[in-house]
């Protein structure tokens, strides 16, 4: 590791930088994206099997780029930032997922001219 | 850690007072990085508004993801965004191999994909307001407008500062400053790469089912 006084450009980030790995990457970005692109060209899937499909997909292209790009693993230069990923991913998942969840609930519960087949007059009491 | 061993002489100290060995540039980098994963969760609550506003009581007559959304453009823009991160992943081997020029040519090569990114999606936008549909005919298309222009602001202000790093390179070459910013600035770029990943199957795939 670098230290006061000492060149940069051998610190353990700088050395971490490899065209291969780069170029890894980059294709399984690419490749795992298309083939995303032509799942959804398709249109063979059910709804639940294409979003399946597609989550798929990209957790595997987040996972190359993790590695690959951003060099994240176990080693002492890294952990820390594997770690905070690591805390952050929950947050970001529950964020969206209990927000979608929750709006799409409420909405055929309060709603009620998006139920079908069923109007204001004929709605239950919450006695009934 | 380097440990220097220092012989004891009549004038050595007993104690340190703060850390021999302080990497200045592994704590700029999980600094940044924190900011990063702070910079996440400003998209998750993004996403989770657009997840909540993509439905037709959110398009008050106006068009939904369906209508406005093109895949295979969308495509493009991914290769433009891959091929600049890879550019600039380029432009830190270079960097390894202490070559200015090599460093300065791929942030180049960057900067360009990231303005063909950025034009891509002004055309877009451009193309959406002029048939009226802009961020305010409707809850959905707000938040469409909001997402995609804060993924394209990072990118302008990536462009921006690599504009900055080829002058500072240039100048001062690599000194431990220019050498944490440059590294900063590849997980900044890097980061953008993986948020386009999750802006194109959310809103492009998902949207042109």
């Amino acid at each position: 590791m670098a230290t006061h006084g000492q060149d940069p450009l051998l610190h353990s980030e700088v050395r971490q930088a490899s065209t291969g790995g780069y170029f890894a990457g980059y294709a399984a970005s690419i490749v795992l994206m298309l083939a995303a692109l032509l799942v959804t060209q398709q249109h063979v899937l059910t709804y639940p099997a294409f979003l399946w499909v597609i989550f798929s997909l990209v957790v595997i292209a987040l996972v190359a780029q993790a590695a690959l790009f951003f060099g994240l693993g176990l080693s002492p230069a890294q952990a820390w930032k594997s770690v905070s990923l690591i805390l952050t991913l929950p947050l970001f998942v529950f964020t969206i997922g209990l927000s979608v969840w929750m709006f799409h609930s409420l909405a055929p519960r309060v709603m009620p001219d998006t139920m079908p087949g069923m109007d204001m007059t004929q709605q239950p009491t919450l006695l009934e | 850690m380097a440990i220097h061993q220092r012989p004891a002489t009549p004038d050595s100290v007993l104690w340190q007072h703060e850390a021999e060995a302080h990497d200045d540039i592994a704590t700029r980098t999980l600094g940044f990085w924190l900011y990063m994963m702070s910079d996440a969760l400003i998209f998750a609550a993004l996403f989770a508004a657009y997840g909540v506003l993509d439905q037709t009581t959110n398009l008050a007559g106006g068009p939904g993801a369906h209508q406005i959304v093109h895949p295979l453009a969308g495509f493009w823009q991914t290769l433009a965004v891959m091929t600049s991160v890879f550019a600039y992943s380029l432009a830190s081997v270079a960097m390894k191999m202490r070559s200015q020029p090599g460093v300065i040519l791929y942030i180049t090569i960057a900067l360009v994909l990231g303005l063909v990114f950025i034009g891509l999606e002004l055309g877009d936008f451009a193309r959406l307001i002029a048939l009226g549909d802009g961020p305010d005919r409707s809850g959905f298309l707000s938040i469409y407008f909001v997402l995609i222009g804060t993924h394209g602001l990072h990118m302008a202000f990536g462009i921006l500062w690599m504009l900055v790093m080829i002058v500072q390179v240039a100048r001062s070459g690599f000194t431990p400053s220019i050498v944490a910013r440059l590294l900063n600035l590849r997980m900044f770029w890097q980061f953008q790469a993986s948020v386009w990943v999750c802006v194109y199957a959310f809103v492009y795939l998902r949207g042109a089912f």
